[in-house]
């Protein structure tokens, strides 16, 4: 036996040394490209260093990190358009794609700022969400670029203020949404609703005549924790009488044990009580819970209006219509919405090519809202298009959103742009629960309550 | 038991090189993060406050969601050592039973080798709620169980224990053939003295397979609990942590410390206590199996 | 009695079959849905009629060939180097003679203990002041150091159970320590060292957190970023996905299917007391 395995040893030895030279063949043939091209990364290198002693002949790379990889999306083809048209008109200039999903993107920004190694284009959400980062010192201000070729003006009244600090813009925003209720017309009827809930306990009757019918009434994907957390304040919204409450509460007028907050809890655990989201909510992800609705098994789908290009493109297309959420216990306004300004461009403040990636942003940024409109996704840009959206052959949902844009008469921003990252963090993961046990509502308070005391 | 006496720069020759990079790539950032655990950052702005040790205060005594975490942490580890008999178990039948027990056991492997993403997407489908097309309550719902049908991965009682079982049934191959070689390679000639004297079947094993099979157990026991103590991608693709962290182990909480609130110090020391404990139970672990080895041997 | 006994046996072991290889079976069925059958369809159900252009469209825009390469070349190189690295140490660890030894073992078995997840940042500042970010280096570097300690725990436990005599006679031929490692030791450790092929195969294949951070060029990426393409700010399209991971499977199942006959073999072989 042991002479037997011997030889089986002496066999293998002979097959492995075949294998490692074919193994060390093949690295060396595969070895060839990469070696090239990090060669090709420190010629690049090189060659920036002289570019930034201001030869401007030199060949420039900038990495444009994005959050639009799926190429069927009309960001993306927007995007690679954009990019190759400069390419094309700056033969010096080579626009290298970083293209990550958020959660991705957002690991890697935050890795890449630590150690000051943040791409020349970057992606950044508004407000709260971005003030590390400026504080950091990490990002460029933007003003200058932004008096070139008018490209201030493009952008709609105030939005640029989520993206300012100290008077100065450090971010250009790829859209401006609100919360809407998007609702499927045919399954509104198959219950038995006439009309749009215009008070929350409407959409309670509804939401249970909806769950008779065996239609899931509201779709969410609360995996994600911020689709929640972007619902219920817009409840508080309404039942603070209008914006400001978190505003208040960082200004010390107000804390979270205020009645207009436990008011919203209640009225945010009716909903959840009357069964009005999915089974299983809090393992399903945004994404999925959207196609909830977009599949025709949801009857709403509460959420910003960025969706209505999606709806339009899925099989509920036609069916759906908009309308913002309704009063609460009497309160609020329904002109006010949970506005959403969009992620924005910001730039490395160490930046090799600062000139050049301006250009380029300001190029890329001009021509934007042009191509968003050719492509018929110009609902919810940040910045103002010339043009008859009806004529041009916008849905009626389209359309509609357009008309609800026209009544924002203000709103709040998301609670994670407002509060700072550690306090969010604590509410989106206490209204989590919310899906899944009842909680006393002062209960809730007192937890958003301690996290804002410990972190402030 | 060392044979080969050699000079210094061979072992140096031999080592060196490994060790080095070793070296630079775990043990300068791991010391790095020991740095951090002792500081206020956010990870990204130049403000860093030396507090000494108030980050693993605030983590034993301060966070709500620490212990629960250890607790989870530490099931995850006790369910994944409590396979690795069964595992024997099987590789024991395997042996006796199977004839070409190899192809066998490599298929069980299987799951093994799949993407974590493959691995959750499949059990979220297996665990999903009846309407979403779940495996689990559409045969609760064929036997008329409905009282017993609900959103698996949604339930702060049962989402763990989904996650466990995920973990048990990943790993059920990869435990299943260090036993199996364990037992393969334990000279069959033993067996045989050993039936002369009377002693076959279970009784054989026994005398004569447990107490040689305790170092291999060991390789199992140690290499599952780490590995429990680390599980992070599929807790993340399946839950995030959630609801409300019930599913939150010690990795996860860290994650999300790092890079969700910000808090890169926090974070660090949470990095730096899992160390620790991976440590405390390495050296457990070691010194109980000695003693049996001790007994045995 | 004893027939029963085996029949209940094969009973058990066929339906373990079964829940170990369902997924892949399941994940082929799920290449092929719409995303309406995925996410509302039962567990079981057949596609209605296979959907084809999920493959074509993962094929094309998922950049399969550039990154199925860029994971070969960085995995053959990870594989390669920890082989003959962490085979070189558990030489001298556990055949030389010297009082480090068994430090030197620990050291490396500490680094079981330590969470990739932790060295992240770290290794970004290393790795921007030594140049050598968004590169294949960034990658194989960490991925290496990672796999060492499983591949010294395996391979150390193998070789000590080498018999002694082997060496012995080849020292007194005359043959130096070198050549006996490469001629002796290495040979012998064929099986340990498939099983280590295997298993740094399978933990860096599916690598993504320090792939997605440390690379930004589309030319480097590798294979888990594919599935990237498919998951926009706002939809997912899960049956391209399914085909990609399908494609990205295929290579994983190829080397484990033929290195598995050794890998029983390797996994412990030194660790029985014969």
């Amino acid at each position: 036996m042991r002479r037997s395995e011997k030889k089986a040893l002496k066999k293998s030895a002979l097959l492995l040394t075949a294998g490692a030279l074919a193994v060390g063949l093949a690295a060396c043939g595969s070895g060839n490209e990469p070696a090239a091209n990090t060669g090709g990364a420190s010629n690049e290198a090189a060659a920036n260093t002289g570019a930034s002693g201001g030869d401007s002949g030199k060949k420039v790379t900038i990495t444009f990190q994005n959050i639009y990889p799926d190429e069927t999306s009309v960001t993306n083809k927007i995007m690679k358009e954009l990019v190759a048209d400069y390419e094309a008109a700056n033969p010096n200039i080579k626009i290298e794609l970083d293209s990550l999903n958020t959660d991705q993107q957002k690991l890697k920004l935050k890795t890449q700022a630590a150690s000051k190694e943040v791409p020349d284009i970057t992606i950044v959400n508004p407000a709260a969400q971005m003030k590390p980062f400026v504080d950091a010192g990490v990002l460029a201000p933007l003003n200058d670029m932004l008096d070139q070729n008018g490209l201030k003006d493009t952008f709609q009244k105030g939005l640029l203020d989520y993206y300012s600090f100290d008077g100065n813009v450090y971010a250009l925003p790829d859209g401006n949404n609100i919360e809407v209720v998007y609702y499927n017309k045919d399954l509104f009827a198959q219950a038995g609703i006439t009309d749009v809930p215009k008070t929350f306990d409407e959409m309670l009757e509804d939401v249970k005549a909806l769950k008779a019918k065996g239609i899931t009434p509201i779709a969410i994907g609360e995996k994600d924790t911020w689709t929640g957390s972007f619902l219920f304040m817009n409840i508080l919204l309404r039942t603070n009488g209008g914006p400001g409450f978190l505003q208040d509460v960082m200004d010390g007028k107000k804390d979270f044990n205020d009645p207009a907050f436990t008011e919203a809890v209640d009225a945010f655990q009716e909903l959840v009580q009357a069964g009005a989201f999915p089974e299983g909510a809090t393992s399903i992800d945004a994404n999925a819970g959207g196609n909830i609705f977009k599949t025709g098994k949801a009857a709403m789908f509460i959420i910003g209006s960025w969706e209505t290009g999606n709806i339009d493109a899925s099989s509920v297309a036609g069916k759906v219509g908009a309308f913002s959420f309704p009063t609460v216990n009497g309160k609020g306004d329904v002109n006010q919405f949970m506005l959403a300004p969009g992620s924005g461009f910001a730039i490395s403040a160490n930046s090799k090519h600062p000139q050049e990636t301006k250009d380029f942003l300001n190029y890329f940024m001009t021509n934007f809202p042009k191509k968003k409109f050719e492509l018929k996704d110009a609902v919810g840009l940040g910045q103002v298009v010339e043009g008859d959206f009806a004529a041009a052959g916008y849905s009626d949902l389209a359309v509609g959103i357009l008309d609800l844009f026209k009544s924002v008469s203000g709103g709040d921003l998301a609670f994670d742009n407002t509060m700072n990252p550690a306090v969010a963090q604590a509410h989106l993961s206490s209204i989590q629960n919310l899906f899944v046990q009842k909680v006393d509502s002062k209960q809730v308070a007192k937890e958003h309550q301690d996290a804002f005391a410990a972190n402030k | 038991m060392n044979v080969l006496k050699v000079r210094w720069w061979t072992i140096g020759i031999f080592v060196l090189p490994c060790l080095l990079l070793y070296m630079m790539m775990v043990f300068v950032p791991i010391v790095i993060s020991g740095y951090t655990s002792l500081v206020e950052w956010d990870g990204i702005g130049v403000n860093k406050t030396f507090v000494g040790l108030d980050n693993y205060v605030d983590i034993l005594f301060h966070d709500p969601h620490f212990w629960p975490a250890v607790r989870r942490t530490l099931m995850y580890a006790v369910f994944s050592m409590a396979e690795i008999p069964i595992c024997l178990l099987f590789a024991i039948l395997i042996n006796r039973y199977v004839k070409r027990g190899n192809r066998l056991v490599s298929i069980y492997f299987m799951p093994v080798i799949l993407s974590v993403v493959i691995i959750g997407q499949l059990w979220k489908t297996i665990y999903n709620p009846l309407d979403m097309g779940g495996m689990i309550n559409g045969i609760l719902n064929a036997l008329g169980m409905q009282g017993h049908m609900r959103a698996w991965l949604s339930s702060p009682q049962f989402a763990m224990y989904c996650l466990y079982f995920v973990s048990l049934w990943q790993y059920f191959g990869y435990h299943l053939i260090i036993q199996f070689t364990g037992v393969q390679n334990i000279p069959s000639d033993i067996y045989e003295a050993a039936k002369i004297d009377g002693a076959d079947g279970f009784k054989a094993d026994r005398y004569i397979t447990l107490p040689l099979i305790v170092p291999v157990f060991k390789i199992s026991i140690v290499l599952a609990f780490i590995g429990s103590l680390q599980a992070f991608d599929l807790i993340m693709v399946m839950t995030g942590g959630g609801p409300a962290h019930a599913t939150d182990v010690i990795s996860t909480l860290m994650y999300n410390n790092t890079f969700l609130t910000f808090k890169y110090g926090y974070g660090s020391a949470l990095a730096m206590t899992l160390v620790f404990i991976c440590l405390a139970f390495t050296f457990v672990i070691n010194g109980v199996f000695n003693r049996i080895e001790k007994k045995v041997g | 009695m004893a027939s029963i006994k085996k029949g209940v046996v094969y009973l058990l072991l066929g339906i373990l079959v079964v829940t170990q290889v369902y997924p892949l079976l399941w994940l082929i069925l799920y290449s092929f849905k719409t995303n309406e059958e995925i996410l509302g369809g039962s567990f079981f159900a057949l596609p209605a009629s296979p959907r084809f252009a999920n493959y074509t469209e993962a094929y094309e825009q998922g950049n399969y060939l550039r990154y199925l390469f860029n994971s070969i070349f960085v995995t053959v190189i990870t594989m390669v180097v920890v082989i003959v690295l962490a085979s070189m140490v558990a030489y001298a660890i556990s055949r030389f003679r010297w009082k480090l030894a068994p430090a030197a073992l620990l050291v490396f078995m500490l680094g079981l203990m330590i969470p990739m997840q932790a060295t992240l940042l770290p290794l970004m500042v290393m790795f921007k002041n030594i140049g050598i970010l968004n590169t294949h280096w960034s990658l194989i570097l960490p991925y290496i150091a990672f796999q060492t300690p499983v591949a010294v725990f395996i391979l150390s436990g193998f070789m000590k159970g080498i018999p002694h005599e082997i060496e012995e006679s080849a020292f007194m031929d005359g043959a130096s320590v070198y050549r006996i490692f490469r001629s002796i030791i290495l040979p012998i450790s064929v099986p340990p060292i498939m099983t280590v092929c295997i298993l740094t195969f399978i933990n860096i294949w599916n690598e993504y957190i320090l792939a997605a951070t440390f690379i930004s060029s589309e030319r480097l990426k590798t294979l888990p970023f594919g599935v990237n393409s498919f998951v926009s700010q706002y939809t997912t399209n899960y049956g391209n996905i399914g085909a990609f991971l399908v494609m990205g499977a295929i290579p994983v199942i190829l080397i484990y299917f033929i290195l598995s006959e050794r890998i029983t073999k390797g996994m412990v072989a030194g660790a029985v007391k014969g």
